[in-house]
């Protein structure tokens, strides 16, 4: 018989420290998404793997799986925007506009490194059933707050729309295949193909120059002027008039300073229909925001709605801060209290005070070790706590 | 601080000849030591010396800023990096390879083929995804031009630069399944986060890569 006392790949205890800071970040996102009017919703830890799969959302190896006593194929919960989109389409009847948000344990296969696990924490929101930019920087503006919320100061959030790519491939007259290598160019910010596309397919100048644009290194703009000019497509046009609209709202709320474009971020082609955005900081590879418009999605459950959501992986911002420098306090309490063993009237008094502090707000470890004052002193000392009380026959 | 990771061998030191060439001081990274990390605060940058097919790991999970390495390890690792320049030297192929007689369309009249390469992703993609059949693949770690010579396997997948090793052991290059050269990736988050220091290198290297390319033709 082999016994296993570590943990499975890509799964992690979260120990004392960690863990209270976490929590502690949890209630602060808690109460930011109720501040805010987003209702918080549970939806339940396995689902059908039809809804991740069915509409090609997610990619079937990377669920983990496992059948109900039918032999029906579930999977653990993937992320927090299906089932919500799910909610939406079945059950929400008709109580438009929806504000939802979610801070729960998220399971993807084959997904560990640079700060990533396989299970992990995500806080999100869904508004649901409006569309407009200004819903569109809402939820951006939410993303923002979140991440300060938690402590990610160094922030940095680039804003992408999926209508540039379509109306540059509708402008260049694009076939699906020649879009598709573009696209993952693109993605890989790798001007060389774009280049060579270009020439096979006879691309005019300011046509190759704005598939270059979009591959560019760091493609973040402050401004919609710098890429206006491109494009001539009416799509590509009505995405550069919604990022106008939405940095112009961002700079509302004060969130000049976190935002840039980038039309380069393209956004999943089956899921995003509008604004995508990402958010990023020092000491993680990866973002640890993710958000746009999908509304598609909605749809696939068999109600079309348009939607915009982020989520902000709280395991990896946590990850992003411990690295940053980020001190870890969870001492064991504030005050310990201890009593002479066999000591009645010793141990009502300890109780009595410990639960008087307590009503105080401050954290008390009654001793029920049989610990001689002596002893009482040095484990206090061993674990940081400032205070001691001692309780015997007479005095304290 | 930029951390670059280069792959060990010929190819660490065309990089840091171009990075030398674009105004980088890379005296640490020149430093013949057996230092794993190689680090100078005055310039700013610190390399890493790793195999190459770990270079896009490091990259990809920001352990290295950039990072760089030939496309065939890119295309067998299949990371999600940033692919910003290609520098042009490393140059080979990613070749299907067997005995002269299968040229000519012949090798696609053999059923079940077995194949035998030290890039089981990139046969994968190649045979399933490109020429649509299934193969079997043979995972080996070097001196993959025995395997059709004993009998191992019909063909193999393989770098080919100058093909003499193939030509010396009766073998050719019977398919052409994409160019290789070294590559310079970026990490996604480096590239938002440190585009201050990334973007002005990633411009000087490009500039150096015309001149080289110029050159060339001339």
């Amino acid at each position: 018989m082999s016994s296993k006392f570590y943990t499975p790949d890509g799964f992690n205890d979260t120990l004392p420290g960690v863990c209270a800071f976490k929590k502690d970040a949890e209630s602060k996102l808690r109460r930011l998404f109720f501040l805010h009017g987003y209702q918080e919703i549970e939806t339940p830890g396995f689902e059908y793997a039809d809804i991740y799969t069915k509409p090609d959302f997610v990619k079937e190896e990377d669920l983990y799986k496992l059948t109900d006593s039918k032999g029906r194929l579930l999977c653990a919960r993937y992320d927090g925007t299906i089932p919500a989109a799910r909610y939406a389409a079945t059950l929400a009847k008709d109580k438009f506009p929806l504000r939802l948000s979610y801070i729960e344990n998220m399971y993807r296969f084959n997904q560990t490194g640079g700060g990533r696990q396989s299970e992990f924490t995500q806080a999100g929101a869904e508004l649901m059933g409006i569309a407009g930019s200004d819903s569109d920087a809402e939820v951006i503006a939410m993303a923002i707050r979140s991440a300060l919320e938690v402590g990610v100061t160094d922030l940095q959030v680039s804003i992408g729309q999926t209508g540039l790519f379509e109306g540059a491939v509708n402008q260049a007259g694009l076939d699906e295949e020649t879009a598709g290598i573009i696209r993952n160019a693109i993605v890989a910010k790798d001007p060389v193909t774009i280049e060579r596309v270009a020439g096979e397919k006879d691309l005019s100048d300011n046509d190759r120059d704005m598939f270059l644009m979009f591959a560019q290194p760091s493609g973040d703009a402050d401004t919609v002027e710098e890429i206006r000019d491109f494009f001539t497509d009416p799509k590509a046009t009505e995405a550069i008039k919604n990022l106008e609209e939405i940095m112009e709202a961002l700079s509302d709320y004060g969130y000049d300073k976190y935002v840039s474009i980038d039309p380069g971020l393209l956004g999943s082609v089956d899921y995003y229909t509008g604004v995508v955005f990402k958010g990023y900081t020092y000491e993680v590879g990866f973002p640890i925001i993710g958000g746009g418009r999908y509304n598609k999605t909605v749809g696939a459950f068999g109600r079309d709605m348009e939607c915009v959501g982020f989520s902000l992986g709280l395991s990896l911002a946590i990850t992003a801060l411990i690295r940053q420098g980020l001190e870890l306090t969870d001492p064991v309490a504030e005050a310990v209290v201890g009593y002479e063993k066999g000591n009645k009237d010793a141990r009502v008094s300890a109780i009595t005070l410990a639960e008087q502090m307590r009503l105080g707000g401050t954290t008390v470890i009654l001793d029920t070790s049989s610990k001689s004052e002596e002893e009482l002193n040095a484990f206090a000392d061993d674990n940081d706590i400032g205070t001691v009380f001692w309780f015997d026959g007479g005095e304290k | 601080m930029l951390t670059i990771a280069l792959s060990k061998g010929r190819l660490a030191e065309q990089a840091i000849e171009l990075l030398e060439r674009a105004g980088y001081d890379c005296t640490a990274a020149k430093e013949k030591s057996r230092k794993l990390i190689l680090e100078d605060e005055k310039t700013g940058l610190r390399f890493i010396m790793a195999k190459p097919a770990d270079v896009p790991t490091y990259v990809e999970y920001g352990a290295a800023d950039l990072g760089v390495v030939g496309k065939d390890t890119l295309l067998e690792e299949g990371r999600q990096l940033y692919e910003v320049i290609d520098l042009g030297f490393g140059k080979c192929r990613m070749c299907v390879a067997g005995p002269k007689e299968l040229k000519d369309g012949k090798l696609d009249k053999i059923p079940n083929k077995r194949v035998g390469t030290k890039y089981p992703n990139i046969t994968r993609a190649y045979f399933e995804g490109v020429k649509k059949e299934s193969v079997e693949i043979i995972k080996l770690n070097g001196s993959v031009e025995l395997a059709p010579l004993i009998g191992l396997s019909e063909v193999i997948v393989d770098i080919v630069e100058s093909g003499r090793t193939l030509y010396e052991n009766g073998l050719d290059v019977i398919e052409t399944i994409a160019d290789i050269s070294a590559r310079v990736v970026v990490n996604r988050v480096s590239m938002k986060m440190k585009s201050d220091e990334i973007t002005p290198m990633i411009e000087k290297l490009k500039t150096q890569v015309e001149i080289m390319n110029s050159n060339k033709e001339e």
